[in-house]
């Protein structure tokens, strides 16, 4: 407190300029008042205490897990496994972890600061806190850590109703995200060639398993994509060793340099005056945002789909009938220009290397990825013949030397004042001018509120005036009389006290 | 491998619809799934993407019918449309010879970048208007036989066709796709086995296929 009410006054001691520690150097706000050099030391002291943790309670989960899957197989009673599965689990890790204690280490170090930036929503930690009780810890990994444990219980969930074979896909999924978690720094190809290869070997074996009932197997292999990717995602998304991030920032500036591309342009067959037409719009537009927020390359390709069938519901309102692909793909570019949704790149890659293969190549869902791939694929490559433009206007309109919604509305631009006529031309006039009418129409409503605020004030001061004023006058008319009045005598009104008989004397006998 | 019969029992197979805009590839699908021509009364909110499930000769074949866009500007977005696709039906109308000039330029391009492993279909759409025909209904299949390709005579208005396109088609995959498994399964077996995994489990699976050959050789 005393600090801080030093800092708000203008002169500062020279001591709060030093380094904490006291080492002499000038210390820095930024690093909790300490020297660069302190500061390091400090830093790394606690990195390493939360790396320790984060190890500690990686263990935990791992016992956790084990005591779970080992409870739900009813192997043990549920109070022996709670306190034997432990030891095999870790006896059965012992070596391993070992092993790999070093690269884990050094993978949660990375990891925690990319978990900054990515940190889950607090809907997490709430659960978590009440389903553990564990005592509160400063990890951030933590937080993390959660979505991924409640996929864990999912899973375990799943696996139950296999019995046997749940508990070999398990172990087979636990042993792979250890191996993967080895593999960091290969590359992404690689990556994507060990998980592609581990969908194939399991399906295959499950498919045997089934005895070729394709819909079991995807309905498990689901399960086992989701498990997986949950667990992988922070390592292999966008990962170091690819260029995705660049390709990224480069895509978002293409996109927003495109901002100028209208709709007639691109002639898609939307007509975003039909309100429900502009609400699918919008819908679409959030969906194909949210897909960076998922985690399995399963539920991204969900908001692909949702996205698209938003898309196809604006066409169907449009053009009342079924949308082709001749009007599908030119909607589609149109909302990606517009939403401009982030890492768009990385996403694609990531599905592409990480999504279980028979939903990419064949299923509906493949469709609408391979759809939105194009889409990227031609915005890249969009040139002025793509838009039906001279090459002088696109180069005009890419160097921000004209815009065409002036040119292409120069008849419409002197009647600002009429909607119709923009609207006509270019939605986000239309959106403006409709803004601003809101706000003047907002303007109006205040002034009115203000003046009607003024007339009351005006009634109140009034009322209490013409009070007052009353009050005056009956006090005018009937003036307060004060009778003086005083204090009499007990018996003092008693006017018959005069005819009362004389008091008996007393009267003495002789005799 | 994608689509490969899944067991030797269900087959998937991924077609493209590849052609000009307004030749009627949309028309044709959506007569084909659905029965309908230019309905009011089309329930399927798009046409771009559908499926079929067939059963051919006690063969249950799931079909997926992959829309692409026509318009010329898109044309360079192909090779991302018919990668791993098994068939493509290469769709012309009768009375432009203009779009008869694109499905051989399609034509040139799918030999080139996948080979002989995909089964071409060249349909000439709107023989209801046999009387403006601009492409010679001999040019046509003698190009299709000289490109290796089957050539169909279609009418998506009067349903002319369109059935026979089909199950032609799926007949030639199945046919590409045993081959297919055929050759896999004499090399497949060293690359099966060495993968980890249950032994006895892998024998059945490549007992299966196996099966399947000989019964239907």
């Amino acid at each position: 407190m005393s600090q801080r009410t030093e800092r708000r006054g203008i002169h500062v001691d020279q001591s709060d300029l030093l380094c904490k520690k006291g080492c002499g150097y000038y210390g820095n706000a930024a690093w909790q008042g300490l020297c660069s050099k302190c500061w390091r030391e400090e830093y790394q002291r606690v990195r390493q205490k939360q790396i320790q943790d984060d190890w500690a309670l990686a263990e935990k989960l791992q016992r956790e897990e084990e005591a779970a899957y080992a409870s739900s197989h009813g192997v043990q009673t549920q109070s022996h496994s709670q306190s034997t599965a432990p030891h095999p689990g870790h006896a059965s890790l012992g070596p391993f972890s070992k092993f790999e204690e070093k690269k884990t280490n050094e993978k949660t170090r990375k990891v925690t600061t990319v978990k900054k930036f990515f940190s889950p929503s607090s809907r997490t930690a709430t659960k978590k806190e009440t389903q553990e009780g564990k005592t509160p810890s400063p990890s951030i990994s933590r937080r993390a850590s959660f979505d991924t444990d409640q996929v864990s219980r999912d899973f375990l969930d799943f696996l139950k109703n296999l019995q046997k074979p749940g508990r070999e896909i398990h172990k087979q999924c636990r042993v792979f995200i250890v191996n993967m978690l080895s593999k960091k720094d290969l590359g992404a190809d690689e990556l994507s060639e060990c998980v592609q290869d581990f969908y194939q070997n399991m399906a295959d074996r499950l498919m045997s398993h089934f005895k070729g009932s394709s819909d079991s197997v995807e309905q498990v292999m689901d399960q086992v994509e989701k498990y997986i990717m949950t667990r992988l995602y922070k390592s292999v998304f966008c990962p170091e060793t690819t260029d995705d991030e660049k390709k990224d920032l480069a895509t978002q500036n293409r996109i927003r340099a495109l901002h100028w591309v209208t709709i007639q342009m691109l002639c898609v067959s939307v007509d975003e005056e039909i309100p429900e037409v502009s609400e699918n719009v919008d819908k679409a537009i959030t969906d194909i945002i949210e897909m960076d927020s998922k985690r399995v390359p399963r539920d991204k390709l969900v908001c692909i789909t949702r996205c698209s069938k938003h898309i196809f519901s604006a066409i169907r309102i449009t053009k009342n009938e079924p949308a082709s692909a001749d009007d599908f793909l030119p909607a589609l570019i149109y909302i990606v220009l517009k939403a401009n949704p982030p890492r768009l790149q990385s996403n694609i890659q990531y599905i592409t290397r990480f999504c279980n293969p028979s939903r990419l190549m064949t299923g509906e869902d493949g469709y609408y990825f391979t759809n939105l791939c194009c889409a990227v694929a031609f915005i890249e490559k969009l040139d002025a013949q793509s838009l039906n433009l001279s090459p002088e206007e696109f180069e005009r309109y890419m160097s921000g030397q004209a815009s065409p919604r002036f040119n292409g509305s120069e008849g419409d631009w002197p009647h600002t004042g009429s909607a119709l006529g923009i609207t006509a031309t270019n939605p986000v006039l239309a959106q403006v001018n409709h803004n601003l009418e809101l706000l003047s129409g907002l303007s109006g409503r205040q002034e009115r509120l203000m003046e009607a605020a003024q007339s009351l004030q005006a009634d109140l001061l009034s009322w209490s005036d013409s009070v007052q004023r009353e009050v005056h006058d009956i006090r005018e008319k009937y003036p307060l009389e004060i009778l003086s009045c005083t204090v009499p005598a007990i018996d003092a009104n008693n006017i018959d006290n005069d005819n009362l008989p004389s008091p008996l004397t007393p009267q003495v006998f002789s005799g | 491998m994608a689509a490969g019969g899944m067991g030797g029992k269900t087959y998937s197979f991924k077609v493209v619809l590849l052609g000009e805009g307004c030749v009627g590839k949309t028309s044709l699908v959506l007569r084909y799934c659905e029965n309908k021509f230019n309905d009011k009364h089309i329930t399927t909110l798009q046409a771009s993407f559908l499926t079929k499930k067939l059963n051919i000769t006690g063969k249950r074949v799931n079909l997926a019918i992959w829309d692409t866009a026509g318009q010329e500007r898109f044309h360079a977005l192909g090779p991302i449309y018919y990668r791993d696709s098994n068939g493509a039906i290469l769709v012309y109308d009768v009375t432009d010879e203009d779009s008869f000039q694109k499905v051989k330029n399609w034509v040139k391009e799918l030999r080139k970048m996948l080979g002989n492993e995909i089964c071409l279909c060249i349909v000439g759409n709107k023989i209801d208007l046999d009387k403006d025909r601009h492409v010679s209904v001999e040019e046509a299949e003698s190009y299709a036989e000289s490109v290796g390709a089957k050539h169909y005579h279609t009418s998506a208005k009067l349903n002319k066709g369109i059935e026979e396109l089909f199950l032609d088609l799926c007949k030639r995959m199945m046919e590409t796709a045993q081959a297919e498994e055929r050759l896999k399964g004499n090399g497949a077996s060293q690359s099966a086995s060495s993968r980890r995994g249950v032994q006895i489990v892998d024998d059945e699976l490549q007992a299966t296929p196996a099966g399947g050959c000989c019964s239907s050789g």
